[in-house]
């Protein structure tokens, strides 16, 4: 009699303990970003200050070189350009410091290529 | 066993039962509303929310002066997944809408392309998420109510300890939903699907101001011939472009442009070409200097006001053959009530009736106090020629501007019943001001202009 309302505490106390554990953690920034001449895949797994990763995955467009940068629009802090290196056909990988403080970033990626340059945009959320 | 079964009927009759109860907890995203000066004419593009995706995005397009059904070619792409759809719209005064498809929530980008150019706006859809509080209630009570029906049943088949059991689940169902229906109005509602990241600690603290560059193409326009005004918006913070601007007095920008005389002038709304970048079409109509003050607003921050100027060559285009140029222009005064026939009316090209017939008595300014004192609050009444409808968000909008163009003011009309316009205003220095109202008829934007001659203080002479 006892062991399904204890089964079920537990439970319980499980949904609890992940809807607020996945609050706390910085989620990882997936996104896909559409520009008139190239489409891209960005993943950033630590959106956190300090050395970083951007990978860029083409999903349309041959740009030659891509450079990566992030702009807080709301303090008006700009980040110099960390160049992407080719790490395979249509991938390219940056590293390096692109936050300097938490808040919200917008990551700006230029692209040049015989397509033209084009900078793509997307949103991306700091933590600590 | 069977107090398992029920359990496990309970939850699979639970999560069915909740799917619908979300889904139907929508919410209409908010109606975008956008002026654009576009093909030569003032056009509002509305925008109505969708409250799913995908679903459907109607677009109208409002017509402010008389066009014989303007198409405009619409296209609207994902800026994640560069999805892109087309339609097209007629300007109207009471449009048609025209349905388009979004498949995802999230950042879009609208392209209108009319007369030759092209307005590219960004905008975001929204849908609201179904709320997690309404699960958790309709959960508990739908959860209680089964087992208190299951409660009664075992009750009835004489087995206290399982009806003891079915009891307390159904109490603590109700516990659930209660415990929800009290809290949850303290929990700050989520972000709607599709929107952009924010931390909210760190908002309301404004955003840098904007510096503006203003040029035009050709460099050195012509009188009587049209041409481009460029202006590229620049973050003083970063030098990066601004594009960050949100609609305010539903639009991107306002744009003033008049000439230094005061005998030119125009209320625009220009087009966004690119990031950053502002262009409107015009034609001046006398060469020599023009001002252009351009209101607008960035996300999160105030409304600013930026100015500029430009000179324009050539000879009038108006006063060939009339003697010297513009000296049989005059700009009337408040008092005299008689607006000056050759300026203020936008596209008076159009042949709106004003632009050549001048107003009626109706519509001559009154000014309380009849001459305003600097620093004082002053109020400017006038009478509409018709039947007004908002335009902008309001029923009416003056602009005040000092001699030398050094100053420049936007009052909003203050809903005054009936065809009566009434704005107030304390002119903030003594001298002469040159004055526009405007407000929109059926058909049209009517411009009066005016000068408001402003007193110093007693005892600051």
């Amino acid at each position: 009699m006892k062991k399904p309302l204890i089964a079920l505490a537990l439970v319980a106390a499980a949904v609890v303990i992940f809807i607020v554990g996945r609050g706390m953690t910085a989620e990882p920034l997936r996104a896909t970003v559409a520009g008139s001449s190239y489409t891209a895949a960005v993943v950033i797994d630590r959106p956190a200050t300090g050395r970083i990763r951007v990978e860029i995955d083409m999903l349309s467009g041959e740009p030659d070189t891509v450079a990566v940068s992030a702009v807080m629009t709301g303090m008006g802090h700009a980040t110099p350009e960390l160049p992407a290196r080719r790490t395979g056909p249509g991938r390219f990988t940056a590293e390096g410091e692109l936050f300097p403080m938490p808040g919200t970033w917008e990551v700006s990626l230029r692209m040049t290529g015989p397509a033209g340059e084009e900078s793509l945009v997307v949103n991306a959320l700091v933590t600590g | 066993m069977r107090l398992v079964r029920l359990l496990v009927l309970a939850a699979v009759l639970v999560l069915a039962g909740a799917a619908p109860a979300a889904a139907h907890n929508v919410s209409a995203g908010a109606e975008l509303r956008i002026a654009q000066t576009i093909a030569g004419t003032e056009l509002t593009v509305v925008v109505k929310g969708t409250s799913r995706v995908p679903g459907p995005l109607r677009i109208g397009i409002v017509a402010y002066q008389p066009v014989a059904g303007l198409p405009v070619a619409l296209e609207v792409r994902s800026a994640e997944d560069g999805r892109t759809v087309t339609g097209r719209a007629t300007a109207a005064r009471d449009p048609r809408y025209t349905e388009l498809r979004v498949e995802r929530t999230g950042p879009h980008v609208l392209t209108l392309r009319a007369g030759g150019e092209s307005a590219v706006v960004p905008f975001r859809v929204l849908v609201e998420r179904g709320s997690t509080a309404e699960f958790w209630i309709y959960g508990g009570f739908f959860v209680a109510g089964l087992l208190l029906v299951g409660g009664l049943l075992t009750g009835a088949l004489s087995r206290p300890g399982p009806a003891m059991a079915v009891a307390g689940g159904a109490a603590a169902g109700v516990t659930v939903a209660a415990m929800v229906i009290v809290f949850e109005p303290m929990v700050p509602p989520g972000p709607p699907d599709g929107a952009a990241p924010v931390v909210t600690a760190l908002r309301g603290g404004g955003r840098p101001f904007v510096q503006e560059r203003a040029r035009t193409v050709p460099a050195r326009p012509v009188a009587g011939e049209e041409f481009t005004l460029r202006l590229d918006l620049v973050d003083g913070s970063t030098g990066r472009p601004a594009d960050d601007l949100t609609v305010h007095d539903e639009a991107l920008a306002h744009l003033i442009v008049t000439s230094e005389d005061g005998r030119y002038f125009r209320h625009v709304h220009p087009l966004r070409t690119a990031p950053g970048r502002l262009e409107v079409r015009l034609r001046a109509d006398r060469p020599g200097r023009y001002l252009a003050h351009t209101e607008l607003e960035r996300e999160d921050s105030g409304t600013q006001l930026l100015a500029a100027s430009f000179e324009v060559g050539g000879t009038s285009a108006r006063d060939t053959g009339a003697g010297t140029p513009n000296a049989d222009t005059r700009i009337p005064d408040a008092d005299t009530g008689t607006p000056n026939a050759d300026t203020g009316i936008p596209d008076a090209g159009a042949g709106t009736p004003d632009a050549g017939g001048g107003a009626s008595a109706a519509g001559a300014p009154r000014l309380q106090p009849a001459a305003p004192v600097a620093g004082r609050p002053a109020t400017i009444e006038l009478d509409a020629v018709g039947p007004v409808r908002p335009w902008l968000g309001m029923t009416g909008h003056l602009i005040v501007r000092s001699l030398d163009g050094s100053f420049l003011g936007h009052v909003h009309e203050m809903s005054s019943p009936g065809p009566r316009l009434r704005f107030t205003f304390s002119f903030p220095e003594p001298g002469r001001y040159l004055a526009w109202t405007q407000y929109a008829l059926a058909d049209r934007v009517v411009t009066v202009p005016f000068t408001v001659e402003v007193a110093a203080q007693e005892g600051s002479r």
